[in-house]
């Protein structure tokens, strides 16, 4: 089944120019990791790590350290620069159908959300002022952020971050068989048994893609998604009303969720854990557990880029998007420790499950989980 | 300014943040940025024309490769020539240009 980047009516309208210039993005993006990016080590080897030890009589050992070196290789810096320019100008060629196109798209989902046959929901709160921890950045330099609202009705930052993502993802190497929700109904099944949640909440949801195909998986589930934007928010309703889903919205922050507790039979965070700060991921886990129902499922689950799969090299060379693609909390997703968070949060040890899954059609451990059932 | 404008412009308008370089001269990433844009600008226009010759060479009933592979020659040749010389003398008229670059307010070096 295809799962991501379905058809529906709250896409922009774009020419085929348009579409070329984004489908040049994807290739560009693609070569670049493949036959660029995949020389990043190499280059440090041959330039960094020397020019290193030139200037300060040894190898380089501490993070910090291999970071600099990184950067003494004019190698790396001709790649980092390039994927750099490539990110900005992928919102350019993903944002500037969705800005001329925002007024249709704005009438669209009015349309939708107030149809008679309408089936979920949205409860925005204007009292909320979105977490500056996530709200402050271009996440992924997505102009103006996941909070950013630009009033009547506005429902850009839901359309960026879908449009954007598919691109971004597919220049990854992502395959349209692939996602996160993906990643969460391959576990009910297999390791979860085939669970049947009747009640599921998704945290962080953003435009919601993953909170519609919950929604389409278990049509007899009722299924409540949470995040910070208004104008996020939005568009995820109207989107899920478009297609035929029926989700219920929430302006919440994950930190203090407005759920009764012991309410829910699914918990699940999609790529969330590597947006938020360490201290936030334990809110939201102890959050988790507290709205659980006993016996339901907890996952939370995120791209596998944790410290312990990589050499520190490595992970620093990951660390690329913390500095340059407006991704501030990488580097604390990565050297994290989410048992303990869910310990911390009220899991029993035996519980408790993590575990790293391979793509769909695509690269091996691309995915991470960490996941439990909470006691009966 | 026409619409598309305005919407390129409050998109653009629209980010935060600060630009870290990766590159030792903030003007030559910038410069490096403008030439990515024209390798996607490019990238459309090829797409364009591979459209083109595909619908006509579907309307002469031919394969397209047979219409890629039109030869002329005499004067529509040489004019051909003409124009990719004058793509190229534009595209390098910094490496012909007579003027000699100088060190002035903005601090750039004289050149070596």
């Amino acid at each position: 089944m295809q799962i991501r980047d379905p058809r529906h009516a709250m896409l922009p309208q774009t020419s085929a120019e348009q579409r070329s210039r984004q489908q040049a993005i994807v290739t560009l993006r693609r070569l670049l990791n493949a036959h660029v990016r995949s020389k990043n080590i190499d280059v440090f080897e041959t330039e960094g790590k020397p020019a290193f030890v030139r200037e300060h009589g040894r190898a380089p050992q501490s993070a910090q350290e291999l970071e600099a070196a990184f950067h003494m290789s004019p190698g790396y810096r001709r790649w980092s620069a390039i994927m750099r320019a490539t990110q900005e100008i992928l919102w350019l060629e993903v944002g500037e159908p969705i800005f001329a196109d925002l007024d249709r798209m704005r009438e669209t989902a009015r349309s939708l959300t107030s149809a008679p046959d309408r089936k979920g929901t949205l409860e925005l709160d204007p009292s909320y002022t979105p977490s500056r921890e996530v709200a402050d950045t271009d996440i992924h330099l997505q102009p103006g952020g996941y909070a950013l609202d630009l009033g009547n009705d506005d429902v850009a930052a839901g359309a960026l971050y879908e449009n954007g993502g598919n691109i971004y993802a597919f220049g990854q190497g992502f395959t349209s068989y692939d996602s996160k929700a993906g990643v969460i109904l391959g576990m009910l099944e297999t390791q979860f048994d085939g669970f049947r949640p009747k009640r599921i909440l998704d945290i962080g949801c953003s435009a919601g893609t993953a909170s519609v195909t919950y929604a389409t998986s278990f049509p007899d589930a009722e299924v409540h998604a949470i995040d910070i934007g208004p104008a996020m928010l939005r568009y995820a309703h109207a989107r899920a009303e478009a297609m035929g889903a029926a989700v219920h919205f929430h302006q919440m922050d994950g930190r203090a969720l407005r759920f009764d507790d012991d309410s829910f039979d699914l918990v699940v965070s999609n790529n969330l854990m590597h947006e938020i700060s360490n201290a936030t991921r334990a809110q939201i886990f102890r959050e988790s557990w507290r709205v659980a129902r006993k016996g339901g499922v907890v996952i939370h689950q995120d791209v596998g880029i944790l410290r312990r799969q990589n050499t520190l090299l490595a992970q620093v060379e990951k660390n690329w998007d913390h500095e340059y693609n407006g991704e501030p909390h990488w580097w604390a997703y990565a050297t994290g420790d989410t048992v303990a968070d869910m310990l911390a949060a009220g899991f029993p040890k035996e519980a408790i499950d993590e575990r790293f899954i391979d793509a769909v059609g695509g690269e091996s451990r691309r995915w991470y989980t960490v996941s439990a059932r909470k006691p009966q | 300014m026409t619409a598309r404008v305005d919407s390129l412009i409050a998109l653009i308008s629209a980010s935060r943040g600060a630009r870290p370089a990766s590159l030792h001269s903030v003007e030559a990433e910038e410069v490096l940025s403008i030439a990515l844009s024209l390798v996607v600008e490019l990238a459309a226009a090829n797409s364009r024309i591979d459209n083109l010759e595909r619908i006509v060479a579907a309307q002469r009933g031919q394969p397209v490769e047979t219409l890629r592979n039109t030869a002329y020659d005499g004067a529509d040749a040489r004019a051909r020539q003409d124009d990719m010389e004058a793509l190229f003398v534009r595209a390098l008229y910094i490496m012909l240009d007579p003027r000699q670059a100088a060190t002035n307010a903005s601090g750039a070096d004289r050149a070596g």
